[in-house]
């Protein structure tokens, strides 16, 4: 029973978190579920893929009724990161997974000193490019913006796509400073899109898990539980909140998430 | 403050808000069903789920494994109502290039879906 409840309260914070950023809270799940509770690491991921869907599910009720995801965009670079999901395999063969992830831990580093330079968010552009436009609670007012760098975007997302499928990793840490620091999305309405498309990529390993009997319910439903009530309040802290203040918040997740690919990489057991 | 959203939504993109909102309400009630059942019968939460093909029987012979796995399925089936929804709502849209992009989407994911089950 003690069990369960710590599986709630973790899957609730991961659920506030996850939809407030549009990462999904894999992050917090897997290490969590692994190390705390000691669950075997492939029943860890396939709760994590469910808890995924759960919170994108969820915070898409909330951030699609706003008008914040950009559908065309979302269904755009999903396109991108399912090739470079598929092409996985070529990666692997090519580079070192320790060297990969030591990369990327950098990268990642490096997104985050970006976005603290800019202290805040990208200033709205409009363009003729899948245009958009949400009302802003926290500035109180409507912002409009079109999409730059499609191509610099899709191609990025490839390997964005490649990679989360090689190292196991969720996409959205990569696909919000795509949208938002390359292609001068709104951060509101990138964590919206984000938010959408890792539901999209988490839907077809779930189904592939659950075909092969991974999924624990003891785990999967109290997470699922916990993380659907997270997710119902998550989105309002992203629509209310001022961007600078979820930039912040970002680049913390950013390093935290570096440092720990960083230790995987050095062969420290995460 | 006025928070009121100035967005307003299309009919369809209201709908398929209001499908994936029912899909979860539908699946949280078949977990909290499941779990009530476990404990009724004194069995607890089963640690496996139940199989695609055994689902039904599971479902009407109040077995609590088959009606968790009845929630799980209906959560994870809600991403592939929100890009299949979105299809429709591009074709109303008539913008075809994006019926074309959505439409890839969802075949790959479906792909996905049969090529892991071998």
């Amino acid at each position: 029973m003690a069990v369960v409840i710590g599986v709630l309260l973790v899957a609730f914070v991961a659920g506030v978190f996850g939809s407030m950023l549009g990462v999904g809270g894999g992050i917090i799940m897997v290490p969590v579920l692994s190390l705390a509770f000691g669950v075997p690491i492939k029943t860890a991921i396939a709760t994590s893929i469910i808890c995924v869907i759960a919170t994108s599910s969820m915070a898409q009720t909330t951030f699609a009724a706003r008008g914040m995801t950009n559908m065309r965009l979302g269904m755009f670079l999903e396109v991108a990161t399912t090739v470079g999901a598929l092409a996985g395999g070529i990666t692997a063969v090519l580079i070192d997974g320790g060297i990969l992830q030591a990369c990327f831990a950098v990268l990642l580093f490096y997104v985050a000193w970006q976005m603290s330079r800019r202290r805040g968010d990208v200033v709205p552009v409009e363009g003729p490019v899948m245009p958009s436009s949400y009302y802003d609670p926290a500035q109180g007012r409507q912002v409009s913006y079109g999409v730059h760098g499609l191509g610099a975007g899709f191609a990025l997302s490839v390997v964005a796509g490649n990679v989360s499928g090689l190292l196991g990793v969720g996409g959205g840490a990569f696909k919000v400073p795509i949208m938002n620091l390359l292609m001068g999305v709104p951060l509101k309405a990138t964590i919206a899109t984000s938010n959408l498309m890792i539901g999209v990529t988490a839907a077809t390993s779930a189904a592939i898990f659950y075909g092969r009997g991974y999924v624990d319910p003891r785990w999967a439903v109290p997470a699922a539980l916990g993380i659907l009530v997270g997710a119902r309040i998550g989105p309002r802290f992203a629509i209310h909140l001022p961007a600078r203040i979820l930039v912040l918040i970002f680049e913390v997740v950013l390093v935290v998430f570096g440092l720990l690919m960083l230790l995987k990489a050095l062969g420290v057991g995460v | 403050m006025n928070d009121r959203p100035a967005h307003v939504m299309d009919p369809i993109e209201r709908l398929v808000s209001r499908v994936l909102g029912v899909g979860i309400a539908v699946a949280v009630a078949l977990m909290l069903s499941g779990l009530v059942l476990g404990v009724a019968k004194g069995e607890g939460v089963p640690a496996h789920v139940v199989p695609l093909a055994d689902l039904l029987t599971g479902l009407t012979a109040l077995d609590p494994a088959a009606w968790l796995s009845a929630g799980l399925l209906v959560l994870v089936a809600t991403p592939f109502v929100r890009v299949g929804g979105s299809v429709v709502t591009f074709a109303v849209e008539r913008d075809r290039r994006y019926v074309l992009v959505t439409a890839v989407v969802l075949a790959v994911m479906c792909l996905g879906v049969l090529l892991g089950r071998v």
